[in-house]
């Protein structure tokens, strides 16, 4: 049974006091929750004189400016680190969704051998974390020597044990009579992979790719480590190094900083701003997506019974 | 015999026949071999004592006694725990809690408007989001300005000691309450629409409705979530702490995670960082077992 308005969800729409309050109360709670960013991208395009003495609650920006963006655009740290981020991000989930669509297959076919002993495998994969340490040392010159390359970290996060498993979710909702006639009609499995399950599993396949896409673009911690040069270095890293380690002599320059040009006298925070609003856009780029594949039913009101 | 001799003739035959099959599986298996198994076996440097260019030399059970003898143990022990408390145990009702208010939401537009607002906040990184909070909780910050309306005197809160494990609730509530309440909303609306009407017809009024119908129906995932939130009990969130931290408050919140990081890798020293990271472990795999054995006495269902 399925209903556009299931459930007690939105049946009643009497206007009762109780009602008032808590949409009041729940609206108070989403505002705590955006008013904070829209204060962020207020200060961003705000004039540099005045973001200085912005208030937290605004939510409009004080004057009109793009320099902070013009900045963050021409900074020589910022532009390598945003291509290097969109770089990684595009490689390393076209790597993510090969290894996790192909495993998957395998792993939904009923008659594979040692299933169980792999499937358990993969648990404590995901279960046990070895943690940085052991994997830092796979990583240095004894091991593999991917120290310095960004092949550390598109290899480090190539398959993500939970996803694969809401992947074979998705694989098993295609019918098992469409593998088995096309397995029938001499497919091989490379072509029932790509011209079977590949359109029936489209938006699966999809939110999967989005997941993988957010945890790449938000992956800071061991791209600072990894990434040893400066100028193969993240987005997330930079901004980390700058907003929340304060460390604005790398981003600006120690040329800059010591003459008092027009660089030295913009406002740190409104730069920081703008920073982070860079980083955010992808995500709200993705986010309607997610949504839309993901959270679909939820927002609806709407659940299979 | 003969029936293993049969069988190992059709998996070979069915292997012959899928080896394709088998041949995808080999680029996943390989990862986790290189990336995972690598690594658990690396943890021996626990037992070593590290050399970036000779053999690591046997060291026994000294860094296992550095870590008994070390003052500074206890209270990272403590921290981890404590944040997990507030995270795992006070935090975590809220998302049930506020899966019912949305479901009471009459108006659906402003339902949607509240869910997609507040699932945001999930998919930023914590590095964003520490930015966002930094400027948020700065004395000209939103906060301070709030408090200020009502005289008083504004709070450095990120480099406040008795604050900033708060910080840190409050900014894990802040990203987590709807992505989290995700499990409960569903859970509330697969509910029967006819448990509804029966309840209505003998005059239950919303307070009722909800305590004897809805609640009710989030034990279960609420005990599920729980049981899966025992086994990162010892994590209490490395990547919050780490970009919420700063020298002014960096003892009230130094957990076991970040304390691996910092003499790991900032500090160099591998194998005392790797000796902490296996006890932790240890623990963890502990806690893991124990609350899935428990969970599959209680309610049948384990963590796997």
């Amino acid at each position: 049974m399925r209903t556009a308005q299931k459930g007690y969800t939105g049946r009643r729409r009497r206007l009762t006091f109780g009602q008032v309050v808590l949409v009041t109360f729940m609206l108070l709670l989403a505002l705590t929750m955006i008013v904070p960013v829209l204060n962020i991208l207020a200060k961003s395009f705000s004039d540099p004189d005045l973001s200085p003495t912005m208030g937290g609650l605004r939510v409009i920006p004080a004057g009109f400016s793009t320099v902070n963006y013009q900045l963050v655009f021409s900074n020589k740290s910022i532009m390598p680190a945003l291509w290097n981020s969109v770089y990684i991000t595009v490689v390393g989930t076209a790597l993510n969704i090969f290894l996790t669509t192909s495993a998957a297959y395998v792993l939904i076919q009923p008659r594979l051998l040692f299933k169980k002993s792999i499937m358990t495998f993969l648990i404590i994969m995901m279960l046990f974390d070895p943690g940085i340490i052991p994997e830092y040392m796979v990583m240095g010159k004894r091991q593999l020597n991917l120290i310095g390359s960004q092949w550390s970290i598109i290899l480090v996060y190539a398959v993500n044990v939970y996803y694969l498993i809401i992947m074979m979710r998705y694989f098993q909702e295609v019918p098992a009579e469409l593998y088995e006639a096309a397995r029938m009609d001499g497919a091989g499995h490379i072509t029932v992979l790509m011209r079977v399950v590949f359109p029936l599993a489209k938006a699966g396949i999809a939110t999967i790719t989005m997941f993988y896409a957010v945890v790449r673009w938000n992956e800071y911690f061991k791209a600072s480590i990894y990434l040893t040069k400066a100028s193969e270095t993240t987005l997330q890293v930079i901004l980390r190094q700058f907003v929340v380690l304060g460390d604005t002599t790398t981003l600006v320059g120690m040329s800059n900083m010591m003459s008092y040009n027009e660089l030295a006298q913009i406002d740190y925070g409104a730069l920081k701003a703008a920073t982070i609003i860079v980083a955010i856009v992808p995500i709200l780029i993705l986010y309607p997506f997610v949504l839309r594949f993901y959270t679909k039913d939820v927002i609806a009101g709407s659940i299979k019974g | 015999m003969q029936n293993r001799g049969a069988r190992l003739r059709r998996n070979v035959k069915q292997f012959r026949r899928d080896w394709v099959l088998y041949a995808l599986l080999v680029p996943t298996l390989t990862f986790f071999i290189v990336f995972r198994v690598l690594p658990i076996l690396n943890m021996r440097l626990a037992f070593f004592d590290y050399s970036a260019r000779k053999a690591w030399t046997w060291a026994g059970l000294k860094y296992f006694e550095i870590i008994f003898s070390s003052p500074l143990m206890g209270q990272i022990v403590t921290n981890t725990l404590i944040i997990s408390c507030m995270k795992y145990i006070l935090l975590f009702p809220f998302f049930a809690v506020f899966a019912i208010l949305l479901s009471e939401m009459r108006f659906s537009p402003l339902r949607k408007f509240t869910q997609v607002v507040s699932y945001l906040p999930h998919f930023l990184s914590w590095v964003v989001i520490a930015g966002i909070w930094i400027s948020f909780l700065a004395r000209t910050g939103a906060v301070n300005e709030i408090r200020g309306l009502f005289g008083a005197q504004p709070i450095d809160y990120m480099t406040d000691k008795s604050s900033i494990r708060w910080v840190l609730f409050y900014s894990e509530g802040w990203r987590s309450l709807g992505w989290d309440s995700i499990v409960y909303f569903t859970a509330i609306l697969n509910i029967s629409p006819a448990l509804y009407e029966a309840a209505e017809i003998d005059g239950a009024g919303r307070y009722h409705i909800i305590r004897y119908i809805v609640i009710p129906a989030l034990i279960t995932p609420m005990v599920t979530m729980f049981i899966l939130n025992l086994g990162f009990f010892l994590n209490a969130g490395f990547d919050q702490v780490l970009n919420f931290t700063n020298a002014a408050i960096n003892s009230r919140i130094e957990i076991l995670d970040t304390y691996i990081y910092s003499i790991g890798i900032g500090g160099g020293q591998f194998s005392l960082a790797t000796a902490v990271g296996l006890l932790k472990g240890f623990i963890g795999v502990a806690l893991v077992l124990v609350t899935h054995f428990t969970s599959k006495r209680l309610t049948g269902k384990g963590v796997w």
